[in-house]
């Protein structure tokens, strides 16, 4: 290997180790654009072994060219300024502009041993490279030898989702174990290629049969049911506001938040309504047939309408059918565990009206929700009732999100993976599962609002912390990283930070990602659609990488405003243009 | 050259007035001297230095001026396009043991071709380094030891350019085209391998340094060494170079190359600093005083500061303090250049002992055929004023008379348009590159500094060195620092 590895250097010098060095850092004279920046280079050295009679250590000492500082130090700034007065070209003068002094700073990675087993892995450096050395560019093979570590003994480990951003033929592949087990952030700003990057992981992860559920609030990942050898494991679903599965006084507050404010002698009454709603279905079926013929009865249209289903509409209908139940004096309605309606008066039958009018306008609004959700989420399924269901051997559920407030998506979330989690804590043989958080930001906001958000906080927090142990993972994908909540995301042991110019996000970041060098982040404004560094445990060092494109497109990549008019305007012949 | 023509305004005491106050280097400056100018004329010093101006740039506006200016502003880089322009200067390394050393000298050079876009064919480099240890003549133990080696090495360094560059129009020397030579006589000799060492660097071909060097010798054989001693044959026998006389040799060896070219190169020295009052004092107030005798005026100075012995151009300037920069900076505007005068340099080349290497005795020798128009003499410098740039001190432009007066002017106009872009500093941007290049950088002195305490202290301990006091001061040269416990003075 070292005989076609000399060989390989006289071909790839790029420079030479001058100044103070160390086991971190060296400073590396440059050959003229031998090299850019992120490249990875290497160096030769010999170690004297510490065991008397042992032949010298041969290492190649690996680093990462973190800055290039270039300047002409015979080019005074201030002739600079004379000649943009003058406008005058420096080449028309006397001025030297030949004498560039190019030199890189370049961080250790670390040192590969030669002669041994251990080729491939990277051990702390101990002692400085040598001035003087000179440093290569290292050969395709012996890259990705070193990028893949360990990984090249498990390659089912091994996500192929990158290629090296500035060596293309180099691949780039990252440790699915950590992913799926100690979290990963996937943070970005709008446009950079986030829900790209999460698809190829999604779908490198689908290859090898883990189980993942995504949360989608925007039908990104829609798509994937397209990719072939996927399509029969991808399971759309839509998601309801499980009203019932909350307390009076949440679902008081969602009227309320809705627009349809209740005032305090409806709230007093509300939780009467609600848990006369909830156990509607407490009985066996000729019971619940009678209930519904009176429901009907008392409610009149409303419930041929839209049937009598555990929603919003339920909980109007229920207050209209007491309402009536007072001022006509039945007391039928008592025995589905209302029993405070036969204490009810006639003013306690307008508060009723009250609450029914106001219930009946929030659940046509949520109803609006419902109905874009399930468009968006294309022929979907309704979740399960046992949601621990839609977790299996390779199965890939996408719950459709898109449709709801942020606050609603919050609470759908945290009811689904508050049970996905249970299951794992209490059924050592349930599947495991990677939960997929898109706009993670509202999952896991910095600071909470709203009950909703509190609940979705504690959720994500307990699976970050804990997740690990019950093999429930979680991708984070964010936008908006300085909006997310911190204990959360330092939970999260790799990351693919994309291109990010929002100062806050990106000093949040900085400071959140220990893994993230100060080099590194100075370049997250700078980077490229696609380009990525990747951090953390899912590789063995920071890496400028170019994610791979993903097979599935997503649901809603945006589209050429003027090619969907032109479409619209085929579709409707009449308008004026087609005429 | 010209009166430039100037608005009635220059002329008054608030124009005065306003540009003192805007250089503030000359402001600076006459704020220094009223404090080193006796008390009797600090009160008014500021005063009286203005109202002398002012009369001054009346006298230079009058018809008959008492001083002629020119523009030299009227060169423009297109006008220069495929000119080639060596700029040479030299740096020396100090290492600090115990004080410092000067341990390394480095001559420098930068030539640049206008205008060409091709950075190979557009710039070259060369330096040409010299260790004085590795020197045998010359008088250590002098202070300005260190200058006749430079002095030496530039010339050659200048040689060199001239040499390796055909074609080449400008060659512009960082410093004095010619030093107060009058202050180096009594160096001991160089010897023979010294100079050799000196042309180690020099010449495309090794035979041109030899020939040099051969011709030298054969010059001081015949005519310089027997018009310089009476017993010349100790130094032709031992093929020894006086340092005056070579470098006087290497200055004629400059303008016969200049010469040998169809269009001889402009060779100028460009000076940034000075303290030099030659110019005011033998050209601009010997007029002065003529003129006020003519007028009857004398006691002009004397009424004017409240003295009576403010007589003469030399008792004025001693009292009074001011140098040709401080007064050209008021009298020239930027742009513009003086008129020339011949610079006086060779005046004290007179009789006097020299040592020679590895002898004891001295010898008697005499350095005034050293002076001009002496055919092996040193060659006579013309000179003018350049101001650049209203924040900066006025540059002077020296050239070789021989080479033609019209030289000076175009060496004016290029320093001028070369300073043109370091307005701040005022001073040709090529002389600035060379002078970074030659400078001799700190890691390299301080390596050379290491080695040679680590030499001294080998030495120490293998007991090279036995004497107790030796030991005693070379411990000290090596480890001391102001601030080590360990040498702290004895109670």
């Amino acid at each position: 290997m070292q005989d076609s590895n000399q060989h390989h250097e006289l071909n790839a010098y790029v420079g030479t180790i001058v100044g103070e060095s160390t086991s971190r850092e060296f400073r590396l004279a440059v050959a003229h654009e031998a090299i850019r920046e992120q490249d990875i280079i290497a160096v030769d050295a010999q170690l004297r072994s510490t065991t008397p009679g042992v032949l010298p250590e041969q290492l190649r000492i690996w680093a990462k060219v973190q800055r290039i500082e270039r300047m002409n130090p015979l080019f005074p700034s201030e002739a600079g300024h004379e000649l943009a007065a003058t406008r005058t070209d420096p080449f028309d003068t006397v001025l030297s502009l030949s004498r560039e002094m190019v030199t890189a700073v370049c961080q250790v990675l670390g040192a590969e041993r030669f002669g041994t087993d251990a080729v491939g892995r990277l051990d702390q450096l101990r002692y400085p490279p040598q001035p003087a050395t000179r440093a290569y560019r290292p050969a395709s093979e012996d890259l990705v030898r070193v990028l893949l570590g360990d990984l090249g003994k498990n390659d089912r480990r091994a996500l192929d989702i990158a290629v090296l951003a500035n060596r293309p033929e180099v691949d780039v592949k990252v440790d699915g174990h950590a992913v799926v087990t100690r979290h990963l952030a996937i943070l970005a700003m709008t446009g950079a290629g986030k829900s790209w990057a999460a698809r190829r992981i999604v779908e490198e992860l689908a290859k090898r049969q883990y189980p993942i559920v995504i949360f989608d609030p925007h039908g990104d990942y829609t798509g994937l049911a397209d990719v072939k050898g996927l399509g029969n494991r991808v399971r759309r679903y839509y998601a309801q506001l499980p009203l019932f599965e909350e307390d009076a006084d949440t679902v008081a507050r969602i009227v309320s938040d809705l627009g349809y404010g209740l005032r305090d002698t409806m709230r007093f009454r509300f939780p009467d309504v609600f848990e006369a709603a909830r156990s509607f279905f407490d009985c066996n079926d000729t019971e619940l047939a009678k209930r519904i013929a009176s429901l009907g009865e008392l409610a009149g249209n409303s419930v041929h309408t839209y049937g009598v289903q555990p929603n919003m509409w339920l909980i109007a209908n229920m207050a209209s059918a007491g309402r009536f139940a007072v001022l006509d004096g039945k007391t039928s309605l008592v025995t589905w565990d209302w029993p405070e309606l036969a204490r009810y008066n006639r003013r306690d039958a307008a508060t009723l009206e009250a609450i029914e009018k106001r219930s009946r306008s929030a659940a046509s609004v949520l109803h609006r929700m419902e109905r874009i959700n399930r468009s968006i989420a294309r022929a979907a399924d309704p979740l399960p009732i046992d949601r621990r269901q839609i977790v299996g051997d390779g199965s890939i559920s996408i719950i459709s999100l898109a449709g709801y407030t942020s606050d609603f998506q919050a609470t759908i979330y945290s009811i689904i993976a508050d049970d996905l989690f249970e299951a794992r804590v209490q059924d050592p043989d349930s599947w495991p599962v990677l939960l997929v958080l898109e706009e993670a930001h509202n999952f896991a906001p910095a600071q909470s609002r709203t009950p909703a958000e509190s609940r979705a906080i504690t959720t994500t927090r307990q699976i970050a912390q804990e997740g690990r142990k019950f093999n429930v993972g979680l991708i984070l994908i964010s936008q908006r990283p300085s909006r997310l909540d911190e204990t959360t995301l330092s939970q999260c042991n790799s990351y693919v930070i994309m291109r990010m110019v929002n100062p806050a996000d990106q000093n949040f970041v900085r400071r959140v990602v220990e893994s993230l060098g100060e080099d590194d982040a100075r370049m997250l404004p700078d980077l490229d659609v696609g380009e990525a560094i990747l951090s953390g445990q899912l590789v063995k060092f920071p890496t400028l990488v170019r994610l791979k494109e993903p097979e599935s497109a997503g649901e809603r990549e945006e589209r050429d405003a003027f090619a969907v008019l032109d479409e619209v305007r085929r579709n409707n012949p009449s308008s004026a243009s087609a005429r | 050259m010209s009166t430039h023509d100037r608005s009635e305004n220059w002329g008054t005491s608030e124009a005065v007035d306003i540009d003192l106050q805007r250089q503030r280097h000359l402001f600076l400056k006459l704020a220094e001297n009223a404090f080193l100018v006796a008390e009797s004329l600090r009160d008014n010093y500021f005063k009286n230095t203005a109202a002398f101006i002012t009369a001054l740039r009346r006298a230079m506006m009058r018809q008959d001026s008492i001083l002629a200016t020119s523009a030299v502003d009227d060169l423009a880089w297109d006008d220069c396009a495929g000119e080639v322009v060596t700029f040479v200067d030299g740096g020396v390394g100090q290492v600090q043991i115990s004080s410092q050393v000067p341990i390394l000298l480095r001559v420098g050079s930068y030539c640049v071709r206008t205008g060409e876009r091709q950075l190979a064919s557009r710039e070259s480099f060369g330096y040409y380094p010299v260790i004085l240890g590795d020197l045998e003549g010359g008088s250590k133990e002098r202070k300005d030891y260190i200058d006749i080696v430079r002095i030496s090495a530039e010339l050659l360094g200048g040689l060199s350019a001239l040499d390796r560059t055909q074609d080449l129009n400008v060659l512009m020397f960082h410093g004095p085209l010619m030093y107060l030579v009058e202050a180096y006589a009594g160096h001991a000799p160089f010897t023979e391998r010294d100079i050799d060492l000196f042309l180690g660097q020099y010449g495309t071909t090794s035979d041109q340094g030899r020939d040099l060097k051969e011709e030298f010798l054969r010059q001081a054989r015949i005519d310089i060494y027997p018009a310089m001693t009476d017993d010349a044959r100790r130094l032709v026998e031992r093929r020894l170079f006086e340092p005056l006389a070579w470098i006087a040799f290497l200055y004629r060896s400059l303008i016969r190359v200049a010469r040998e070219r169809p269009k001889p190169p402009v060779i100028v020295g460009v000076v940034e600093r000075g303290d030099l009052r030659e110019f005011i004092e033998t050209v601009l107030l010997r007029r002065v005083f003529r003129g006020l005798r003519e007028k009857q005026r004398e006691d002009y100075f004397n009424t004017m500061y409240g003295r009576t012995d403010l007589v003469s151009e030399k008792a004025l300037l001693d009292r009074l303090g001011y140098t040709d920069s401080l007064l050209m900076g008021m009298l020239l505007r930027p742009g513009e250049a003086s008129e020339p005068w011949e610079v006086g340099k060779f005046a004290g080349l007179r009789g006097g002992q020299m040592g020679l290497p590895g002898e004891a005795s001295t010898m008697p020798m005499r350095w005034e055929p050293l002076q001009p128009p002496s055919p092996f003499g040193f060659p006579p410098i013309v000179a003018c004023y350049v101001h650049v740039s209203e924040t900066t001190e006025p540059i002077r432009v020296e050239v070789f008379k021989e080479l033609g007066i019209e030289h000076l002017r175009e060496a004016a106009r290029r320093a001028y348009l070369y300073a043109r872009l370091l307005p701040g500093y005022g001073f040709p941007v090529g002389l600035d590159i060379a002078d970074k290049y030659a400078k001799v950088p700190t890691w390299l002195t301080d390596a050379y500094g290491k080695i040679i305490r680590h030499q001294l202290g080998v030495s120490l301990q293998q007991g090279e060195i036995s004497d107790a006091d030796m030991r005693r001061i070379l411990v000290q040269a090596i480890y001391m620092t102001h601030r080590d416990w360990l040498f702290r003075p004895q109670a």
